[in-house]
């Protein structure tokens, strides 16, 4: 499902990531960690095309996002649902409108987009905080209202990039079981943390990134 | 159609929530259409001016004293077989000095020891309008000229020229004007979508990482453009029109003639300015957004 073969990515001068070579199936649900600044979210990117790699090639989905044209990658996106470090709400909209943002890009009708929001919100538990803005959230539930824009229009790849980094571990479990959730019904999802307490024990697989290399790549 | 809907879901609330900058651009749109109108309309009424007195304009042939009944039938055949000709006016040389004597009125005396007939009998010609341009005319002229049995053509060829001038360059300075006004919209509308753009900045970005083709980012802010546009050109008719009535009504009591100088704007020009005012804003709007780069 995501396949790197060589990639290097600098930024400026400075080398990134060197020659990575990892493939996740379909269907997996992996982990990638490593340092701050190891280039993790610069991995992920790579996967969505925010960030282009200077050479190497990427295959996710069945795309090849070299032979990319600019114009393409909004479908490519469309494919790949991104739980943002930074959460990337949109403060003058509701919980139920950032939602369905991500269904509106594709186009589809109200009463879909009616119907397909308030189930994901259900999952979420957050039914009853579909008419509010985001500012009056918690972390936790802000960072549900991204997995439930992320998971929303089902994609076939899932990124999320630190998305326990701001939340206590008990909110943390409830995150990692809405991801273990969507994993379970196919979707490829891949993790990149620097929480040690996030893939130990899980039985996935865990991608170390040291040194701007995969240095091993082990079952967490 | 779906993209419509929402791209206009996302104009209207937006319409609302920047309400006064969208008024303001909407009256500065309106003002500057105003401003171009009333140069068309009031070169339209100069222009009709001007048309109104080149439909008098003429040709005087003057004939040769020693013409023939023959040659005077066949000119006056050949002017009344041109397409270019209007009207044909035959002036016998007897008919000329009773005009010239009519003219003079009680001047008249100082014909009275002429021994013979001086004046030359003649052709009046009017030109179809098209052909009212000095250029054409003096053609025409010189064509005409060449004909046997034509001694002489006089017409105002100064005159003529004099108001195919003024025309023409109440023409180009509507053109110029014009222009710089329209350009002036397409700036004010430029600035103001790019403000927006800048505002939603976030939420573009967003959208774009979420999927949204450049056509989904554009569309709610060429409709914004199309929207300012239309309304500010609707203002901008309805102001004009208001004006004209108005003022043409009080201005009549007192001063009739002025009528004559006063046409109002064929309806399809009211059409014309809110159309002209929305394909103007929405090139604004479109360079405002710029090339999207994923």
């Amino acid at each position: 499902m995501i396949e790197f073969s060589k990639v290097t990515k600098y930024y400026e001068d400075d080398v990134i990531l060197k020659d990575l070579t990892f493939t996740i199936d379909k269907g997996e649900l992996a982990f990638i960690t490593g340092p701050s600044g190891a280039g993790k979210s610069t991995l992920l990117k790579m996967i969505y095309c925010d960030e282009r790699p200077d050479s190497g090639q990427i295959i996710v989905a069945g795309w090849d996002l070299g032979m990319l044209k600019q114009k393409t990658i909004p479908f490519l996106r469309r494919n790949v649902g991104i739980v943002f470090q930074d959460f990337r709400l949109l403060l003058n909209k509701t919980v139920f409108d950032n939602v369905a943002l991500a269904l509106r890009v594709h186009y589809l009708n109200a009463q879909s987009i009616r119907d397909d929001v308030n189930a994901v919100l259900k999952e979420v538990k957050l039914s009853h905080k579909a008419g509010t803005y985001p500012a009056h959230l918690s972390g936790g539930e802000q960072q549900r209202v991204v997995i439930a824009r992320a998971m929303v229009a089902k994609p076939t790849v899932l990124l999320a990039d630190e998305p326990t980094g701001n939340l206590d571990i008990d909110n943390s479990k409830k995150i990692m079981a809405l991801f273990r959730e969507i994993n379970a019904r196919g979707t490829t999802v891949l993790i990149a943390t620097h929480s040690r307490g996030l893939y130990h024990g899980t039985g996935r697989r865990v991608f170390f990134i040291k040194d701007h290399q995969i240095e091993k790549d082990v079952i967490g | 159609m779906k993209i419509v809907t929402y791209s206009i879901q996302t104009v209207m609330k937006s319409f609302w929530r920047e309400k006064w900058i969208n008024l303001l651009t909407i009256l500065s749109i309106s003002i500057g259409l105003s401003l171009v109108t009333t140069f068309i309309m009031i070169t339209f009424n100069m222009d009709s001016v001007i048309q109104r007195w080149a439909k008098n304009f003429g040709l005087v042939v003057y004939l040769n004293d020693n013409i023939t009944n023959e040659e005077e039938k066949t000119l006056e055949r050949r002017f009344s077989q041109d397409v270019e000709i209007a009207e044909v006016k035959y002036i016998s040389k007897e008919l000329a000095l009773k005009e010239l004597h009519a003219t003079l009125g009680e001047n008249a005396l100082i014909l009275k020891g002429l021994q013979e007939n001086p004046l030359p009998s003649s052709f009046e010609l009017r030109l179809k309008s098209s052909l009212l341009k000095p250029e054409l005319v003096k053609h025409k002229a010189e064509q005409i000229e060449t004909m046997a049995g034509v001694e002489e053509i006089q017409y105002g060829e100064k005159w003529l020229s004099s108001l195919y001038t003024i025309s023409k360059s109440m023409k180009l300075g509507a053109i110029v004007i014009g222009g710089a006004i329209f350009i002036a919209i397409t700036f004010i509308t430029y600035s103001t979508i790019k403000i927006y753009f800048y505002r939603r900045k976030d939420e573009i970005e967003t959208l774009k990482l979420l999927g949204a083709t450049r056509g989904f980012i554009r569309l709610p802010f060429l409709l914004e453009g199309l929207f300012m546009g239309i309304l500010g050109g609707v203002i901008s008719s309805l102001a004009i029109y208001g004006i004209y009535s108005f003022t043409s009504l009080k201005v009549v009591e007192f001063l009739p003639s002025i009528k004559l100088f006063m046409a109002s704007l064929p309806v399809q020009v009211y059409i014309l300015v809110p159309l002209a005012g929305a394909a103007v804003s929405v090139i604004g709007s479109f360079i405002a957004v710029g090339k999207i780069r994923y």
